[in-house]
């Protein structure tokens, strides 16, 4: 397995180099942004066009950061989530507090809670560019949480197996998470993005670090070396 | 069987077009089928249908996108199919595609704004001026430019590193046509030639600061040369099996793609002009 990112420590290539390589191996692809026509993403997808494994693959970032796609594979692999409706405007009786999130390709951080029944419409209105792109809205029936999960790993404890779960079923090594704790549990809203500078990156070398023992103990193993310690 | 053509309003604009949705419409229902135009914000219904036919203007970033995608899971037949749209709509992964498969194409490398004398005098020796820039997200002639010198390529390319962090650039080959070769599973399915207008250097030129396209001719399938035909299925066959637009310029050194496009045109009289059959095969695709 090939590892690569941005950061040095941490990288067998770094992107720009990996882009002009053909690849025979299989791909970790660790970056904490994998949007659409970013380097994160044209990792990936030069990986993919080699034929070769590579986590995340092109499906699975389209599946996590656009929010329709998200909830229903989340749904669908037996996750918590809310009863969302796509608008591109308001139409029929809507349910106050909402979440509103953009389901655009130039909205990021783009959550919105709305409170009253009188600034809707001109949210919507905002947020759809015009009804030109659909917004998603989520009742809000809990406390709301932005957390970072990290190879499955979450910044907050209360959310730890969530957190692992969502790595198991959407394969992000690292992205952003909108939640909500009610009654019922932690409920999945929406998926982004992380900044660079809400990673924590200690956690990334860590895990690459274990990854990385393991590859090698694999290799050992390949040639008939038994690994000691 | 239950089909949903998913359109945007745009795509009843052009009279061409509309009628060529309408055609779609009765081709379907006159082969006992359900025909419904649907729009984005009925994409939560899709799983009511047991079809999806995509008019919208396809890409990763758009309604489109997430409609095929939905649909491909709630297990319908989808034209265009989710990793046709990831595949075709990105230049940079069809530059990779044409790459690893040796598929005959114009000179081409990747520009992610590298301006030392070393990588302009590799990329003036390797592709020569003029040179065409393309941004990822090109279609329809937009987002293509040509420069005729470095100081236009440092120009043109700057402006376009703005808003992506690659570029793909291509060697520059005159022609007053492209073949444009529609294919449906991996089979030809219409031909045509896309003239240069007069005074341009692609499909859609502006000149004299309006936006010209060229004319469409329609050719047989069957007439058009194996060579082509072959070159167009090798290359289909790479990105999958669905509705394909290729893009081929006719030079003396052979038949040289220029891209292949998810979500063709199908405009009345034009594409359709001389294989009446079109639709029919489309909505065959999409109910068997």
């Amino acid at each position: 397995m090939i590892i690569v990112s941005e950061d040095e420590d941490d990288s067998d290539s770094n992107p720009f180099l990996f882009l002009r390589q053909p690849v025979h191996d299989s791909i970790l692809n660790i970056n904490h942004d994998y949007r659409y026509l970013r380097m994160g993403y044209y990792v990936s997808a030069h990986a993919e066009t080699f034929g070769v494994d590579v986590t995340p693959s092109c499906a699975e970032i389209m599946d996590a950061y656009r929010n329709p796609l998200l909830i229903e594979k989340a749904r669908r692999n037996g996750m918590l989530t809310g009863d969302y409706r796509l608008l591109v405007s308001p139409q029929g009786e809507l349910r106050l507090p909402v979440l509103l999130f953009a389901v655009n390709p130039f909205t990021n951080n783009s959550m919105k809670v709305v409170n009253s029944g009188e600034k809707l419409p001109g949210m919507i209105k905002k947020m759809s560019y015009d009804a030109r792109f659909p917004v998603s809205l989520h009742p809000l029936t809990g406390e709301v949480l932005e957390i970072i999960q990290i190879f499955g790993e979450s910044t907050n404890e209360e959310t730890s197996e969530f957190t692992k779960k969502f790595f198991e079923i959407f394969n992000i090594p690292i992205c952003k998470l909108v939640v909500q704790i009610d009654d019922d549990g932690i409920i999945l809203n929406h998926c982004e993005p992380a900044m660079k500078k809400e990673v924590d990156w200690d956690i990334v070398h860590d895990k690459v670090h274990e990854i990385k023992k393991k590859r090698y103990e694999n290799s050992l193993l390949c040639r008939g070396i038994q690994f000691q310690g | 069987m239950k089909i949903a053509c998913f359109v945007e309003a745009y795509n009843f604009k052009d009279s061409s077009e509309r009628s060529a949705l309408l055609r779609f419409k009765s081709t379907a229902e006159s082969m006992g089928h359900a025909f419904e135009f649907i729009f984005k914000d009925k994409i939560s219904k899709i799983q009511n249908y047991d079809a999806l036919f995509i008019r919208a203007v396809t890409d990763p970033s758009n309604s489109a996108y997430i409609v095929s995608r939905l649909a491909e899971q709630y297990g319908l037949r989808v034209i265009d199919d989710p990793h046709s749209i990831r595949t075709c709509s990105n230049k940079v992964i069809l530059h990779d595609i044409f790459m690893k498969n040796n598929i005959p194409a114009p000179k081409s490398s990747l520009f992610t704004g590298d301006y030392s004398g070393e990588a302009l005098d590799d990329m003036r020796k390797t592709l020569g001026f003029p040179v065409v820039i393309k941004t990822p997200y090109t279609r329809f002639s937009s987002h293509v430019e040509k420069a005729n010198n470095e100081e236009e390529f440092i120009k043109i390319s700057r402006h376009m590193l703005r808003k992506t962090r690659v570029l793909v650039l291509q060697e520059y080959i005159h022609s007053n046509f492209d073949w444009r070769v529609g294919m449906l599973r991996n089979e030809v399915l219409y031909s045509c030639k896309y003239c240069i207008p007069e005074g341009g250097w692609k499909v859609k030129s502006k000149i004299n600061g309006r936006n010209v396209w060229g004319d469409t001719i329609a050719v047989s399938r069957d007439s058009i040369s194996t060579e082509l035909k072959e070159t167009c299925i090798r290359l289909s066959e790479c990105v999958g099996d669905g509705l394909y637009g290729l893009d081929v310029k006719e030079t003396d050194g052979g038949y040289k793609v220029i891209e292949i496009n998810d979500n063709p045109s199908i405009y009345e009289g034009y594409e359709d002009a001389v294989d009446k059959d079109i639709h029919e095969r489309i909505i065959n695709a999409l109910v068997s």
